[in-house]
């Protein structure tokens, strides 16, 4: 269209292909282009937020010997190294370094500065020893500096998107692949089979999590590695019982009446889901279990994760529609390959690409319902600030505009920004200006 | 038409047991004991005799009245160790030790002659009259008790006997339960000898019948057709009969009924001035598509749509509700007239004070229907039945409100069904904000007191309402566009 002789040149195979026709189209999109630039700047500093707003100094030299305080602070919390004993406890910001390097920002959310509690404006005199130590973003009630506050907000709320859609992606694009895939009529299954399955279900639920109920219950009691752990191994168990019940079923053969082949209407089953689901008030339900179980942010990112996949599984289930009626998948099956590896192998890789735009748009829901609940207070325990319980705290001291104005805005152009990539992406996805 | 009707009511059967299912869980799960809940206190180790068996059938009699004496489901599925008769035991504390001590030991029977013995020892040390010399020692004794109830590791077990044996040594009155104190031990060293580990790998599978606390939670104990009420029954939650608030003991539909009213109110009151305003926009900014004006329209629009508005109603209270700023707005509540007042004076109070929230409530909404309504006309503008339309001469005006208007606004009638349960959850976050007495408000309060019948309800609500808002979306559909048809559909 708009290229010039030279670039026409250029134009190699690589370049025909699906992606580097998508990439081309999302290029023309100059707010989405500017958008996914801002969420890698937002990416940036959320794996960045330790370095660049900590009370701890990055390097600095004390009794004539140089520390690394930050990095040193990493292998302390893995459990591989202690602190020095004059470091232990210490005031980082009071002690008498020889020289010195802070952070961008010297605080860390949890610091309480006494000296400038009360909510201290931006642009008011704050209590600091120099410029070096002011307050950007101002202070709230109890002297947390806000600044710090946001950046590490930024790590919160962008783990509670990709973790919350990771979840969703699993849980929609195996459900939604199935119900495309197979329809109603395309997924049999001997009887035996069938019957095997469904007794491993309920086993497998028995031993993963019924008799290890209290093995995983004591587990969260105790950190979040070692109930990790825990469920992985309960995974693990389910897997197993599976596998046995499929290998006993190939043996279940030789019996005719197990033999016979039985048709399951996964499209019904699971659009039924997919109903049911929608039909449920997600930030409601969140509500209700967050109301009763411990305030954790892993809680509220799982729960996220498994209201939100429909989404996802109605773009995938469309897709598959498509795709496995098309001639790749044909010649899969006369090459004799088994369903779940034309499904898992050539099926779902070829209709991956409209997830990305429910993905897109999902994170933007699910930082959006995060930052509801911390503003609500409820979810989310009191002690981590995110920029939802920032921007709550407004409500206390309705004069303090920065509370209000700065959180917000983060909350606002995040959500704006991942929107707007997810509509750049089904811009560039759409088939109709593909030509 | 009907047919259809009636093939989406039936989708509603499956939808509401699974959120019944999933409160009812949720619900049974809650931590605390609603029975002691509801009783307001805990019913003490300490006291006389005759007070704790007082204390004791009060208990036990609003347990039985309430239903938490029942099984909990039709029937359960869990390991050979649990026993069938486990939903008896009064305390929910002790139900879950038991539970936990009866999966460690896998011998259900020793557990329960080991609780037994300890409840005939309670019983026994209650029984004994204490005196000024021994009653921080009988004290000490009941305490352990109360402890031993609620304790499964054995390390903590044995240091509470060897509290009890000590205690025994240096008060020689209470020796009359020393025989008791060392039934308890035995019955403890037998379960801890007779112990099957394998046994909570066996599953079991346990029916009750109709006798369980879900369906009378659903159905309700006074017969349906026929037969005679009881006083005492309750009528399940299909007959509105939703339990009984822990704290102030009103029935729940009391309490949620004037919250439904004003969030039904204010949801609905936003949902149409955002319809009312956003047509005209969109239909405006799709002819005048490429305009200056358009494009602000469009930008502003795009903006409003992702504001999260509970961002705006905190900076609407910020600037306009007094503070350091205008004091055009009220920020809280819903006025202060009595009931009694003229009722224009109440009407304008109430809407002077409803400004800001539905401000709040339909500016996202409006956003987002007038974005999809000019999408709509965009799309049937460029169509060839318009240009036909232009071509014979007919004027614009009538081309585009008799021609494109009409044709696009099907696709904003099923928006609804996206904006309604939209609508209700923002309102959830709104009434909190502006504290309107709304669902969302008796919502959030009823989390921090603990007060979950009223939480289950409310989301029970919630989700039928949803359920509601889709189905007459796609009714609506169906009225206006005559190429739909649900009836022959193949």
């Amino acid at each position: 269209m708009s290229a010039t002789g030279k670039e026409i040149k250029t134009v190699s195979a690589a370049d025909q292909s699906f992606w580097a026709n998508v990439k081309r189209q999302f290029r023309k999109n100059k707010l989405a282009v500017y958008s996914l630039r801002f969420i890698y700047v937002l990416i940036f500093i959320a794996v960045f937020a330790d370095f660049i707003a900590n009370e701890k100094p990055i390097a600095c030299k004390y009794n004539d010997n140089v520390y690394f305080p930050l990095l040193k602070s990493y292998s302390v919390d893995f459990g591989l190294s202690n602190w020095q004993p004059e470091f232990q406890n210490v005031t980082w910001k009071d002690l008498e370094y020889e020289w010195v390097v802070f952070p961008p920002v010297p605080y860390l959310p949890k610091n309480i500065d006494a000296y400038n509690s009360q909510s201290v404006s931006p642009f008011a005199e704050q209590e600091v020893k120099s410029t070096r130590w002011k307050h950007w973003l101002g202070t709230d009630e109890l002297g947390h500096d806000i600044l710090s506050a946001m950046i590490h907000g930024t790590r919160i709320s962008l783990q509670v998107g990709l973790i919350s859609q990771g979840i969703a992606a699993l849980i929609g694009i195996l459900l939604g692949a199935m119900a495309g895939y197979f329809g109603d009529d395309r997924l049999k299954m001997s009887r035996g089979r069938l019957i095997l399955n469904v007794i491993a279900l309920f086993l497998a639920f028995f031993y993963g999590f019924g008799s290890r109920s209290y093995i995983l219950g004591d587990a969260i009691g105790i950190s979040f590695g070692k109930f990790f752990v825990e469920l992985l191994i309960s995974f693990a168990l389910m897997a197993v019982i599976f596998a046995v019940a499929n290998l006993l079923a190939v043996g279940l053969k030789v019996i005719p009446f197990f033999r016979q082949k039985v048709n399951i209407a996964v499209d019904i089953i699971v659009s039924r889901m997919i109903e049911i689901m929608v039909s449920i008030p997600t930030l409601f339900l969140i509500i209700a279990i967050v109301a009763i179980a411990k305030p954790s942010i892993i809680l509220v990112m799982a729960i996220i994760g498994m209201t939100t996949w429909t989404g996802i599984a109605r773009f995938i289930r469309a897709e598959l529609l498509k795709v496995r009626n098309l001639e790749f998948i044909e010649s899969a099956h006369a090459l004799g390959f088994s369903e779940m590896r034309t499904l898992f192998r050539h099926a779902i890789p070829n209709a991956l690409s409209p997830v990305l735009i429910a993905i897109a748009f999902g994170i933007a829901a699910a930082i959006l319902i995060e930052s509801t609940l911390s503003f609500l207070g409820i979810g989310v325990p009191a002690e981590t600030l995110t920029w939802g319980s920032v921007l709550s705290a407004a409500r206390q001291s309705p004069t303090a505009w920065w509370l209000a104005i700065f959180p917000g805005f983060a909350i606002f152009l995040t959500v704006t920004v991942y929107n707007l990539v997810g509509e750049g992406l089904t811009d560039a996805l759409d088939p109709r200006q593909k030509k | 038409m009907l047919q259809y009707l009636l093939k989406r009511l039936l989708i509603f059967i499956p939808t509401i047991i699974v959120i019944s299912l999933l409160m009812f869980i949720l619900s049974a799960n809650a931590p605390g004991d609603p029975v002691e809940l509801m009783l307001n206190k805990n019913s003490g180790n300490d006291g006389q005799s005759s007070q704790k068996l007082s204390t004791e059938k009060a208990y036990n009699e609003l347990r039985h009245k309430l239903g938490f004496d029942l099984p909990l489901f039709y029937f359960s599925f869990s390991n050979s160790t649990s026993s069938d008769t486990l939903h008896k035991i009064p305390k929910k504390a002790h139900r879950e030790n038991l539970e936990r001590l009866a999966s460690n030991y896998g011998n259900w029977s020793n557990v329960a002659a080991y609780y037994n013995t300890l409840r005939d020892y309670e019983n026994s040390v209650f029984a004994i009259a204490s005196n000024d010399s021994s009653a921080i020692a009988l004290n000490g004794i009941k305490e352990r008790i109360n402890d031993l109830y609620k304790t499964y590791e054995e390390a903590k077990v044995a240091i509470y006997f060897s509290d009890i044996e000590k205690i025994y040594s240096s008060a020689p009155d209470l020796a009359v339960s020393a025989a008791s104190f060392q039934k308890t031990k035995d019955a403890y060293a037998t379960m801890q000898k007779n112990q099957n580990t394998y046994a909570k790998y066996i599953p079991a599978i346990h029916i009750y019948g109709f006798e369980n606390q879900y369906h009378r939670w659903l159905f309700g104990t006074s017969p349906w057709f026929f037969g005679e009420e009881k006083p005492g029954d309750n009528y399940g939650f299909l007959r509105k009969d939703f339990g009984i608030s822990y704290q102030d003991k009103r029935p729940v539909w009391s309490v949620l009924k004037d919250a439904l009213r004003w969030t039904v109110m204010l949801s609905t009151i936003s949902i149409f001035l955002a319809y009312i305003l956003a047509i005209p926009i969109g239909v405006m900014s799709a002819i005048k598509k490429g305009t200056l004006q358009e494009r602000a329209t469009t930008t502003t629009l795009f903006i409003l749509y992702s504001l999260p508005s509970f961002w705006i109603a905190t900076i609407l209270i910020i600037y306009f509700c007094g503070g350091d700023y205008l004091d055009w707005f009220p920020a809280f509540g819903l006025g202060t007239l009595p009931p009694d007042a003229p009722f224009t004076d109440r009407f304008m109070e109430t809407a002077y004070h409803l400004i800001l929230p539905i401000f709040c409530l339909s500016y996202g909404s409006l956003a987002y229907i007038s974005r999809q309504m000019r999408g709509g006309m965009l799309n049937v503008i460029g169509q060839d039945y318009i240009r036909t339309a232009r071509a014979k001469g007919l004027e614009d005006k009538k081309v585009v409100w008799k021609h494109a208007f009409r044709n696009s606004l099907l696709p904003i009638l099923t928006l609804f069904a996206n904006i309604f349960p939209a609508a209700i959850s923002g309102s959830f976050v709104i009434e909190f904000i502006f504290s309107i007495p709304g669902m969302g408000m008796t919502t959030l309060q009823a989390i921090n007191a603990r007060n979950y019948p009223i939480v289950f309800t409310a989301v029970m609500f919630t989700a039928i309402l949803t359920l509601i808002g889709t189905l007459v979306a796609d009714m609506l559909y169906a009225a206006v566009d005559p190429r739909i048809s649900y009836s022959n559909k193949k």
